[in-house]
């Protein structure tokens, strides 16, 4: 990430690279001309000069900021979410607002209502989501680091599947304050890079508490870069068997015993551990319930009054429901509905509350893990990325894979950070390794992920977009 | 037939704070509309709730005031619903863990003293304000935001007096405290009143209604009056009570229907997640507590013990903080608690009234009015002379000065007031004569003879002595 001097001419490469390869990855919702930025360049910071990209529900005053979404495609915000404020302040100039899954509600990168973005390994196939534009920006080699967010995964696989580290740190670590939210108890704020070392440079200047976000801890920011240990001597790591034996590609299994036969090599104690399986199965329906019923909730402010695409109506009322009704996409509607249901009072018990007691048990069980291990790890998806039409309806809950493609909501339901990393590749398409670590032990777990990046051999890793 | 009223009543009370309940934005009533807010009193998208202390401090002294038993965790709510007034398209209050449970206030009635049970105190934020214009709504979302506590009574009340009762205390101890300005007619304190009526020995209790848009106390009595009276009509004409929301039209003095409530909807409450539980310093609560400003009642008390003045003047001296204040600097001069009293509620009170000022506002200086009742203890005016000196001291002017300066002095030097009784009586052979054959009215008729001839300056005490002492002289 160290910028060797000419900030001006790197962002602006950047941005013009980013505009070059918009037509095949449609990685980006609205560009940003970095010459204003450059001519407030703070004399020093961390990212002075790095030319950065934002997921699109980052709040920019002045800049349109979209969430994805049509109702919200012609929305200036009126003021800068923290992170755009601390980002600046270290001296990062934004370039390009990343294209995502509607208001972050999806895992495809599909439904952006710029359509969808492509991987730069193979541009028939998706980025994954819902931060799927900032995977690809990164990944295509555009700028080293982006900003997304994550409520069940939506930094972390993308980032499996566009072969860049994908970081979730620990929730209240950034403060979302400005993030156009999904659903507020499992938001995380998160981001790419494509070396360990810049992910620790990142979390540094986007840690810290913010007044305006209740939830953001005041717990000091270590300097993880001078921090980071590859030394795995006394690290305790468990792989959960449950994602592995679930996985029916036998090369990723290949693949990551390999990996952990390594990390045993470097002096870590790998064990298999098996959580209930019934408990596995049931992270993707609770995480599903308690995501929609928040969302319902915290997007009943897109109703057209105040902001965003109004379509007009009779009165008020009326003009709030055309609104929604043109201003959403059929996934979103659905998601709303099946919200609204489990908030409903006849049904709270029986599904929120129900749901957030299976959050809680997930919850104690990783913590009992955690009392043994230092870290949770496992494949962050059993294939590559999908190609893009073979995924016509991304929405419905299937058993396939379930455990293996859904389980790292763990992380948001527990708050733990958690990482994706480039694990190897297939048919020239990256997969990833997800590692999940105790709260606050982000060091811990940059330093695990720098041992396995050192394994692998994928530091400052891009694709070459064809 | 005879029917039992059954009277609850809602208050929502703003708070008094620098900024919003939960954003930075000033809090202030009567600004240029859309002035004071910010992103989050607006519901921008990514903007986040941050709760105002200073709010909580003051809805706990409000519960301890009215003694709630406070819950030291404070948790709140999502109520989801959509109107344009609501800028989140929810509100945060709460729902499931109020602030204060089980408290009360005492009113007065005229079987004697009677508790009126408070179900709850919860805080949450205010919505922003509407407008409605013949072709378009506008919108002032200064409203929106600011910090509110919402006062739930258990349905103890059984008279329109009654209503007007608890609510008159319950703004009494709020003003008291200085939590809120309590102003009905502006809205920082709104009352719904729950109205319903069933025959004597019913099983369970009417239909009720609701009545809103009440500003002022005594219409709380007046509406309230109305619809136990509308109900009844209903009923006997063998009709229903409809379970409806009214107003109250000051105009007709009746209540008009708003709308109809037909089942409950479901606001599909649920924890708040963008504020973790926040459990409050059992210090910082006790810190509140012991440094509360003096409540009506023990006012009421220390007035009764240490200035020995009685239940009505106390009553109605309370009932204007800022009069009762105003007496008390005023007691820092006087001996005479009972004559400062009767100053400030009869002649500087009608004073005030006819100038549409207040106490606050008014010239008058408390150490003034300690010396005009000192100039009238004293005997150096009459209480009759006083009363011409109530412009000067209304305007700020020392007592003594004005006095003075208007010539206005007692005559109290006793040759000279012998001197003029002498010679009234000498002059009015009649009137003793009377006296002599036991017509004591006589004595008034010489006291008034001799204040004219002393052109009101005579100390009508001493005159009156004298002309008895010199009647009882002359016809010994």
């Amino acid at each position: 990430m160290k910028n060797a001097g000419g900030a001006a001419e790197r962002c602006q490469d950047a941005y013009a690279e980013a505009q070059k390869l918009q037509e095949k990855l449609n990685d980006v919702i609205t560009f940003v001309d970095p010459a204003e930025q450059l001519e407030h360049l703070p004399e020093q910071g961390l990212m002075r000069g790095v030319p950065i990209a934002l997921k699109d529900n980052v709040n920019t005053k002045g800049i349109r900021t979209t969430a994805g979404s049509r109702i919200l495609s012609n929305y200036v915000p009126v003021y800068n979410a923290d992170i755009a404020d601390r980002l600046a302040a270290a001296g990062a100039v934004c370039i390009a607002k990343t294209s995502m899954d509607e208001l972050a509600m999806g895992g495809t990168n599909l439904t952006c209502f710029t359509g969808a973005a492509h991987n730069p390994w193979d541009v028939r196939r998706m980025t994954g989501g819902s931060s799927g534009g900032s995977a690809a920006i990164v990944a295509s080699g555009v700028v080293p680091m982006a900003i997304g967010s994550d409520t069940g995964d939506s930094v972390r696989k993308p980032a499996a599947y566009c072969g860049v580290v994908g970081v979730k740190p620990t929730y209240g670590r950034i403060s979302r304050y400005g993030i156009i939210p999904y659903a507020s108890s499992l938001d995380h704020v998160g981001y790419f890079t494509r070396s360990i070392k810049d992910a620790c440079i990142s979390l540094q200047v986007l840690a810290g508490r913010d007044d305006r976000d209740m939830t953001s801890s005041d717990r000091p920011v270590p300097d993880y870069l001078a921090e980071l240990s590859d030394d795995m001597h006394g690290k305790r790591i468990a792989v959960i068997g449950n994602v592995v034996e679930s996985i029916q590609n036998e090369k990723t299994v290949k693949m990551f015993n390999d990996l952990m036969d390594q990390l045993r090599a470097r002096g870590a104690e790998v064990d298999v551990y098996q959580f209930d399986e019934d408990l596995m199965r049931a992270i993707l329906p609770a995480y599903y319930l308690i995501a929609n019923c928040e969302a319902t909730s915290n997007h009943s402010n897109l109703d057209g009054i105040r902001f965003g695409v109004r379509e007009e109506g009779e009165d008020m009322q009326a003009i709030m429901t055309n609104s929604r009704t043109k201003g959403f996409g059929p996934l979103i509607r659905r998601r709303f509905v099946i919200g609204s249901y489990g908030l409903f009072q006849e049904n709270q018990e029986r599904l929120f509350r129900k749901a957030q007691k299976v959050r809680r048990k997930i919850v104690e069980a990783m913590m009992e893990c955690f009392r043994s291990y230092d870290c949770l790890i496992a494949p962050a998806s059993g294939e590559i990325a999908p190609l893009i039409d073979t995924k016509a309806d991304q929405d419905q809950l299937s058993s396939d894979y379930l455990v293996a493609e859904n389980y790292m909501a763990m992380g948001n339901f527990s708050g733990c950070p958690s990482m994706t990393v480039p694990m190897g590749f297939e048919e020239g398409c990256p997969l990833g390794i997800n590692l999940t670590c105790r709260p606050w032990e982000e060091g811990t777990m940059f330093g695990i992920g720098r041992a396995i990046e050192e394994i692998t051999g994928y530091e400052n890793l891009h694709a070459e977009v064809k | 037939m005879e029917y039992n009223v059954t009277i609850g009543i809602e208050i929502h009370v703003e708070l008094k704070t620098n900024t919003k309940m939960f954003s930075g934005a000033p809090a202030s009533f009567g600004r240029r509309a859309n002035t004071c807010t910010n992103e989050v009193d607006l519901g921008q998208p990514g903007a986040m709730p941050c709760l105002n202390r200073e709010a909580v401090r003051e809805a706990v002294e409000a519960c301890t005031a009215l003694h709630l038993t406070i819950d030291p965790v404070v948790r709140f709510d999502r109520k989801n619903y959509y109107y344009s007034d609501l800028a989140k398209g929810f509100q945060i209050t709460q729902q499931f863990h109020p602030l204060g449970r089980n408290g009360y206030v005492m009113i007065d009635t005229p079987k004697g003293p009677k508790k009126i049970r408070i179900n709850r105190i919860h805080m949450e934020e205010d919505t922003a304000k509407q407008f409605h214009m013949t072709k378009v709504s506008l919108l002032d979302f200064n409203r929106s935001g600011i910090p509110l506590i919402e006062i739930v009574s258990e349905p103890d009340m059984t008279s329109g007096q009654e209503a007007e009762a608890y609510v008159s205390e319950l703004r009494q101890t709020l003003y008291y405290l200085g939590v809120s300005d309590c102003k009905m007619e502006e809205g920082s304190m709104r009352c719904d009143v729950n109205v319903s009526i069933a025959p004597i020995g019913a099983e369970h209790l009417g239909t009720k209604n609701e009545i809103k848009n009440l500003n002022s106390i005594a219409n709380i009595g007046k509406a309230v009056d109305y619809e136990v009276e509308r109900q009844k009509k209903l009923l006997e004409a063998g009709e229903k009570v409809q379970q409806e929301t009214r107003r109250f039209d000051e105009a007709s003095g009746t209540t008009v229907m708003m709308r109809r409530k037909e089942g409950n909807v479901d606001y599909k409450f649920f924890p708040e997640p963008n504020i973790f539980p926040i459990r409050l310093d059992p210090e910082w609560i006790r810190g509140i507590q012991a440094s509360m400003p003096e409540l009506p009642e023990a006012r009421r008390q220390r007035y009764a013990k240490e200035y020995g003045l009685g239940e009505h003047d106390i009553n109605i001296l309370i009932a204007n903080k800022e009069m009762s204040e105003f007496f008390e600097q005023a007691m820092k001069g006087s001996k005479n608690p009972k004559g400062i009293c009767n100053w400030l509620l009869s002649d500087i009170s009608a004073w005030l009234n006819r100038h549409e000022q207040t106490i606050v506002t008014c010239q008058l200086k408390p150490q003034n009015l300690a010396k005009l009742v000192a100039m009238i203890d004293d005997g150096k005016i009459s209480s009759k002379q006083a009363k011409e000196l109530v412009d000067d001291l209304m305007e700020g002017r020392d007592p003594e000065q004005a006095a003075s300066a208007k010539g206005l002095q007692q005559l109290s030097d006793t040759s000279a007031i012998d001197q003029m009784v002498s010679e009234v009586l000498t002059a009015n052979p009649q009137a003793i004569a009377d006296f002599a054959a036991g017509k004591d009215k006589a004595v008034g008729f010489l006291v008034g003879q001799v204040m004219k001839r002393s052109r009101g300056q005579a100390n009508p005490a001493m005159v009156s002595e004298r002309v008895r002492a010199e009647l009882k002289k002359r016809t010994a």
